[in-house]
């Protein structure tokens, strides 16, 4: 028998290593991670999140899970049943917070805050008529965590219709 | 403080897959496995170290990766009754010349494993060796018997 070697051990496998049960719960255990990818709880699939008033109704088609260092977008569509004269999209700071904004489109007419909410101006949309509005990001990597993500639509001062959202950023 | 967190995180999350994974696995450097390696070794650097390209941002990384590998090899050698989890235990794959099959099973070794690896040792015949032992580095030892 060679020396160190028990055959307990090292032929019956009897110690606590060779458990059976907790290599195969660490394995499922990795495995459950890849098939909660697959089931976009990681992000970043967008998803579609609509309200609607007699005067308009928003539509917002962005992901809810990201994960640090991630390129996304954000689409908000307006239709107008009314004529809106001032439309204005206010966004919660979840949406700015460590997120880097690389592209507005188109421009809004003007930006201000409320609150600490982003207000974007965008001017008026026609009834019948829908107005788009893209917004593409990056998730600066230190930004991990939950954040309200709301949206709501404004004419002129008159709130039209809110969404709330939510965003988690995973590390 | 970023990067230390997810250096520690990825140095646990490897050590685990690895210990996992099993010892013939990594012992055995095929072409794809060294593919692997290299694919694996890219996209952990950037989990860690993400878009930082400072010079800091490396030594931070590289000094908790290190300083845990020396923790564990201290832990290993300080702590006996760790080593089992940390390090993994021998296993006998043969005894007197007969393939024990639950413990070759076990780490996914063949008898053409056993027999290529007992080739290597100018080991002829399974039947030649005493003791097959699977070492913690993935590699087979032999022990051939006394009148072989």
């Amino acid at each position: 028998m060679p020396d160190r070697i028990d055959l307990k051990t090292h032929r019956d496998l009897e110690s606590w290593v060779y458990n059976r049960p907790i290599r195969y719960a660490i394995i499922a255990l990795i495995a459950a991670v890849s098939v909660l990818g697959l089931f976009n709880v990681f992000g970043q699939r967008p998803s579609t999140t609509t309200a609607d008033s007699p005067s308009a109704s928003l539509e917002v088609f962005a992901p809810e899970h990201l994960r640090g260092g991630l390129l996304w977008e954000a689409r908000f569509t307006i239709q107008a049943h009314k004529d809106l004269t001032h439309a204005v999209l206010q966004l919660a700071p979840g949406w700015l917070e460590g997120m880097q904004i690389n592209t507005i489109e188109p421009g809004p007419i003007a930006e201000t805050s409320r609150n600490g909410s982003l207000l974007m101006t965008l001017g008026p949309v026609k009834k019948g008529t829908h107005y788009t509005l893209y917004m593409q990001f990056q998730v600066i990597p230190t930004n991990v965590g939950r954040r309200s993500a709301d949206v709501a639509l404004y004419d002129a001062d008159q709130k039209l219709v809110t969404i709330d959202r939510e965003i988690k950023v995973y590390p | 403080m970023d990067i230390v967190f997810r250096a520690f995180f990825v140095f646990v999350l490897l050590y685990v897959l690895m210990r996992v994974i099993g010892r013939r696995e990594l012992s055995t450097l095929e072409p794809f496995d060294l593919i692997l390696l290299v694919v694996l070794g890219d996209l952990v650097q950037q989990g860690v170290t993400q878009d930082d390209y400072s010079v800091t941002g490396i030594m931070l990384a590289i000094g908790t990766i290190g300083l845990l590998q020396l923790g564990v090899s201290f832990t290993n050698y300080k702590f006996p009754k760790l080593r089992p989890l940390l390090d993994g235990e021998p296993i006998i794959v043969v005894q007197d010349g007969k393939p024990i099959e639950g413990n070759m099973k076990r780490e996914r070794v063949t008898l053409e494993d056993i027999a290529g690896a007992a080739r290597q040792e100018s080991i002829a015949h399974i039947s030649e060796i005493q003791w097959a032992v699977l070492e913690t580095n993935g590699k087979m030892s032999f022990i051939k018997k006394p009148d072989s």
